[in-house]
């Protein structure tokens, strides 16, 4: 099992989420998606192996590498977490028993699962809302928490990952959930907490979330995405 | 001299025109075969309707068009199908490019790891 942190600009919390997720006794992989601060440097002193991509791919692109990475390295397991400290180590073993327990092949940390709640604007709550609905639409699942960057994925979705994943803002959540459930793997999610983002900057601005929901809206109507190999038996 | 044969002359100094530049970059290699050769089609294409300029109105006036309309209609269709290639390449270099720097940066990962190892 490996922890995967992808990481852009990352130079506050970067450190202190290394050390947590090595703290709770796992191995920690952080992706430097081309940052310009000291981001990689921070991370390997903390003790994280740590792949720097040579320019900016966004999270998909980070991601993707991440999940080479781990099935190169023998991995069947990875958990990915985001580097701003919003995701506390502790859910992690969480998320992977929820693995086994369920025989899921991916599991998403959602912050309102159960009637959870967080802080957020409400456009941003409503968008969240009608993404999980576009999911639910599939028949497969009820996902209440799409974008929710704290997830477990395994094998044989880890390997088709590493083949393709979409690397545009919202690709690597949104599209990758509905492509995976669409294509019969399953997919479940559990409540989690999170913290506010412990420091840095969103990756989304206001422009760059619009253009995301448009793009949404006609991957989710046209099925222009990417795919992947239906879930061998 | 008439206004069509005028019409004729300056498409046709503009179709050589365009070939010419096209091949002096080729030649300079700032464009791949590839792409000249489109361009190349398009230069001789704009020649070859100035030369057929009397049967291009002819065409024009089935569709109720002027031969400049035709002519102007035909470039647009060129234009559009030459943009919608190049966006398509544009495309699959993006996601070479992005294949390409993850194997550089698993690459550069795999070396440190061995430089560890090996002390």
């Amino acid at each position: 099992m490996l922890v995967l942190v992808p990481a852009f600009n990352e130079r506050d919390c970067i450190a202190a989420v290394v050390a947590d997720v090595l703290g709770a006794g796992y191995e920690c992989l952080v992706v430097d998606d081309g940052s310009v601060d000291d981001t990689a440097a921070l991370a390997e002193a903390a003790g994280a192996a740590v792949v720097r991509l040579p320019i900016n791919l966004g999270v998909g692109g980070a991601l993707r590498a991440g999940f080479r990475y781990a099935v190169g390295h023998g991995h069947d397991c990875v958990v990915q977490v985001d580097a701003d400290g919003q995701h506390l180590a502790e859910h992690i073993a969480d998320l992977l028993a929820a693995l086994t327990a369920q025989r899921l092949d991916m599991v998403v940390g959602s912050r309102f699962a159960n009637g959870g709640d967080h802080p957020m604007s409400w456009v941003r709550r409503r968008c969240i809302g009608a993404l999980s609905w576009a999911i639910a639409r599939t028949g497969a699942t009820r996902l209440t928490d799409p974008t929710s960057g704290f997830r477990a994925i395994r094998e044989p979705l880890l390997g088709a990952f590493a083949h393709d994943f979409p690397h545009h803002y919202l690709g690597d959540t949104f599209e990758a959930v509905l492509v995976a459930t669409r294509r019969g793997y399953r997919v479940g999610e559990i409540p989690v907490t999170m913290r506010p983002r412990q420091g840095g900057r969103p990756s989304a601005d206001l422009p760059a979330s619009f253009s995301a929901m448009v793009r949404v809206c006609t991957v989710w109507l046209t099925g222009t995405t990417f795919d992947l190999p239906h879930r061998p038996d | 001299m008439s206004t069509a044969v005028k019409q004729a002359l300056v498409l046709a100094v503009g179709g050589l025109l365009t070939a010419g530049v096209i091949l002096r970059l080729a030649r300079r290699r700032l464009l791949t075969t590839r792409y000249a050769l489109g361009w190349l089609g398009v230069g001789l294409l704009i020649t070859v309707a100035a030369a057929l300029l009397p049967f291009v109105g002819r065409l024009g006036r089935l569709a109720n068009m002027t031969p400049t309309a035709v002519l102007l209609t035909m470039s647009s269709v060129i234009l559009l199908a030459i943009s919608v290639q190049l966006s398509i390449s544009v495309s699959l270099l993006q996601e070479r490019l992005r294949t390409t720097a993850e194997s550089h940066a698993l690459l550069a990962r795999r070396v440190e790891e061995l430089e560890q190892r090996v002390g």
